[in-house]
C-alpha cells in the first residue's frame, strides 16, 4: 500500500495525458466542498430528539453552526501544517490521507449522531473533517501547475472551483438521502452522514489514485518558457521556510484575507439585504418587510433563496473565470481589478438598492462574487509566480491561515456592524449602507497590499546546491521544472 | 497507453465529474430562478 502512495510511483510515463490531472483534482475538491453545505444537516439534527420539532437535549442550529468554523479554522491550520510534508511525500498520499479525514470525519459524525455527543461532532466534521478539508485543498495545487506551466491559473481556478461547487451536488443529495433515510424515530442524519462519508471516501481515493507528478524537466508539445522575461513570474524557487519572511508573502496574506473578508461579509448579509432593502417590491406588494404577512414573507424568503443560489453560482464561474483571464491579465493586474471594480461595486450597492433597482443590486452582487471566488483561484498562480513551483503547495497552505482569519472578520464585522447600528436606532434596511462603505475599505487595503508586490528580493532564493538538497529530498530528480 | 486511449480515458474522467457537477448546477439553478419570478 505504502508503495503505491510514494512519489516516485506516481511519476506519469511518456505520453500521458496531462488533461487527466484536473478531473483527479476536481473529484477531490468537489467532495470535500460539500463543506459550505453543511448547513442543510443542521435544521434536521436541531430535532433529532423531538423528531418533529426540538425537545429538551436538542442541539440549538447555533450550536452546530460551530462545526463549520471549526472545519474552517481546520482547514487553514492543517495546509499551513502540512504543506511541507505534502511536498515530500507527494499529492497522491496527501489525497489519500484527506480521503480518510473527510469520509471518516463524516463516519465519527454519524456516531455523534447516535450517541448524541456534540463534542464527537466537533471532533469528526470540525477537527479532523478540517484537516481533510486543509489537505485536500491543497494536495492538487503543485501538481497542476507543474503540468501546466502555459496556464498556471487556469488549472488551479479548475481544481479550486470545485470546491466551490461541491455544496451545489452534496446539498441537494443530502436532502435526498435524509428523505429517503427518515423514519417515525429518525431524521435521517446519521444514516445520510454514513452514506456520504462513503461516497466522498470512494471519490476522493479515486482522485488521489488519480494524480500523476510530470516526469522531470517536462514541458507541453510545443510550449517553451517565455524567451522575454516577465520580473513578477520568476524562474527561480524559494524554500517554504523562507517565503514566509518575505514581505511579499505578507502582502498576499493581506490580498487574500481582504478579498475573502469582503466576500464573506457579503455572502453573509446579500440575502437578507435583498429581502429588507425592497421589501414588498420583491413581490408588487407595498410595504417594508416587516410590514407584510407571513404568507409575503415567505414568498420573499424564496425569492432571497433563490438570489443565493445564483449567487453560489457566479461564485464557482468567476473561480475558472478570473483564473483563466489571470493567465493573460497577469496576477497583480487581475488583483487590481478584483479591488478597483470591487471598490466601486460595494460602493454602489446600497445605491442601487437606495434607486430601488432591482436588475441592478442584483447584477451587482453576482460580480462581486466572482471576484470572491476569483480571489481564491488566482491566489496558487500569484504564488508560484512569485516563489517559484518547488514549494508552492507548502507556500500556499501556510497561505490560508487567511483565509481561517477572514472566515471570523468577516462575519463579525458585517454582524457587529449591524447590531450597533440597529441598536442606534437605523432602519435595518438603511443599517447596511454603512456595512458596504466598510467592507469597500477592507478592499482598499487590499487594493494597496497588491500594488507593493515587487519581485522577490535575491536573498531569499535558494541556491543550486539547495535546491538540488531539497529535489533529493522530496524524491525528486533531473533539472529545475 | 497510446494517444488516442490517453484521451478516451480523460473523457470518461471528464465525465465521471462533469456530469455530478452538471446535476448540482441544475439543481442550483432550479433554486435560482425563483428570483426571475
Amino acid at each position: 500500500m505504502a508503495g503505491w502512495l510514494a512519489k516516485e510511483r506516481i511519476v506519469a510515463p511518456p505520453g500521458f495525458n496531462r488533461w487527466l490531472v484536473p478531473p483527479a483534482a476536481l473529484a477531490i475538491h468537489l467532495s470535500i466542498g460539500m463543506a459550505y453545505g453543511l448547513s442543510v444537516f443542521w435544521l434536521p439534527l436541531s430535532r433529532a430528539i423531538g423528531i418533529t420539532a426540538p425537545a429538551a437535549g436538542d442541539w440549538k442550529v447555533s450550536t452546530l453552526g460551530w462545526t463549520f468554523s471549526l472545519g474552517i479554522v481546520f482547514l487553514g491550520l492543517s495546509a499551513a501544517a502540512f504543506g511541507r510534508w505534502l511536498e515530500r511525500e507527494g499529492p497522491r498520499k496527501a489525497g489519500v490521507a484527506a480521503a480518510f479525514c473527510w469520509g471518516g470525519g463524516f463516519a465519527i459524525g454519524a456516531l455523534a449522531v447516535h450517541l448524541h455527543n456534540i463534542w464527537l461532532l466537533y471532533l469528526g466534521l470540525g477537527i479532523i473533517g478540517g484537516c481533510g478539508l486543509g489537505l485536500g485543498y491543497i494536495s492538487p495545487v503543485s501538481t497542476l501547475i507543474k503540468w501546466f506551466p502555459d496556464r498556471r491559473g487556469m488549472a488551479t481556478g479548475m481544481a479550486i472551483m470545485g470546491f466551490g461547487g461541491g455544496a451545489m451536488i452534496g446539498s441537494p443529495l443530502a436532502n435526498i438521502l435524509m428523505n429517503h433515510f427518515k423514519t417515525a424515530t429518525s431524521v435521517g442524519v446519521r444514516e445520510t452522514f454514513l452514506t456520504m462519508g462513503a461516497i466522498y471516501f470512494v471519490a476522493m481515493l479515486a482522485g488521489a489514485f488519480g494524480y500523476r507528478l510530470p516526469p522531470p524537466g517536462w514541458q507541453p508539445a510545443g510550449w517553451a518558457p517565455p524567451q522575454q522575461a516577465n520580473v513578477m513570474i520568476t524562474a527561480r524557487q524559494v524554500h517554504v521556510s523562507e517565503a514566509w519572511r518575505t514581505p511579499q508573502f505578507w502582502l498576499l496574506w493581506t490580498v487574500l484575507c481582504m478579498n475573502v473578508s469582503a466576500g464573506i461579509g457579503v455572502i453573509n448579509m446579500a440575502s437578507p439585504m435583498l429581502q429588507e432593502v425592497f421589501g414588498g417590491r420583491l413581490i408588487a406588494a407595498a410595504g417594508a418587510l416587516k410590514d407584510l404577512s407571513d404568507a409575503q414573507k415567505v414568498q420573499v424568503a424564496t425569492i432571497g433563496a433563490g438570489f443565493a443560489a445564483l449567487l453560489s453560482l457566479f461564485n464557482i464561474a468567476g473561480r475558472f473565470f478570473w483564473a483563466s483571464l489571470s493567465d493573460y491579465l497577469g496576477r497583480k493586474r487581475t488583483y487590481f481589478v478584483f479591488f478597483a471594480l470591487g471598490f466601486v461595486l460595494y460602493a454602489l450597492a446600497p445605491t442601487a438598492g437606495a434607486a430601488g433597482t432591482v436588475p441592478l443590486f442584483v447584477a451587482i452582487f453576482c460580480i462581486i462574487l466572482t471576484m470572491y471566488g476569483g480571489g481564491f483561484a488566482t491566489i496558487p498562480a500569484y504564488l508560484a509566480d512569485m516563489f517559484g513551483v518547488v514549494h508552492v503547495g507548502a507556500i500556499h497552505g501556510r497561505l490560508l491561515t487567511a483565509w481561517s482569519t477572514a472566515g471570523v472578520l468577516g462575519p463579525v464585522l458585517v454582524n457587529y456592524i449591524r447590531e450597533y447600528q440597529i441598536g442606534r436606532g437605523v432602519p435595518p434596511a438603511q443599517a447596511y449602507t454603512t456595512t458596504m462603505y466598510i467592507l469597500a475599505a477592507l478592499l482598499v487595503v487590499g487594493f494597496f497590499a497588491n500594488l507593493m508586490v515587487r519581485p522577490v528580493a535575491e536573498r531569499y532564493f535558494m541556491s543550486d546546491v539547495q535546491l538540488a538538497e531539497e529535489r533529493r529530498k522530496a524524491h525528486e530528480g533531473g533539472a529545475a521544472r | 497507453m497510446t494517444r488516442r486511449t490517453g484521451w478516451l480515458v480523460a473523457a470518461l474522467a471528464w465525465a465521471l465529474v462533469g456530469i455530478p457537477l452538471c446535476w448540482g448546477v441544475y439543481k442550483t439553478l432550479q433554486t435560482a430562478v425563483k428570483l426571475f419570478r
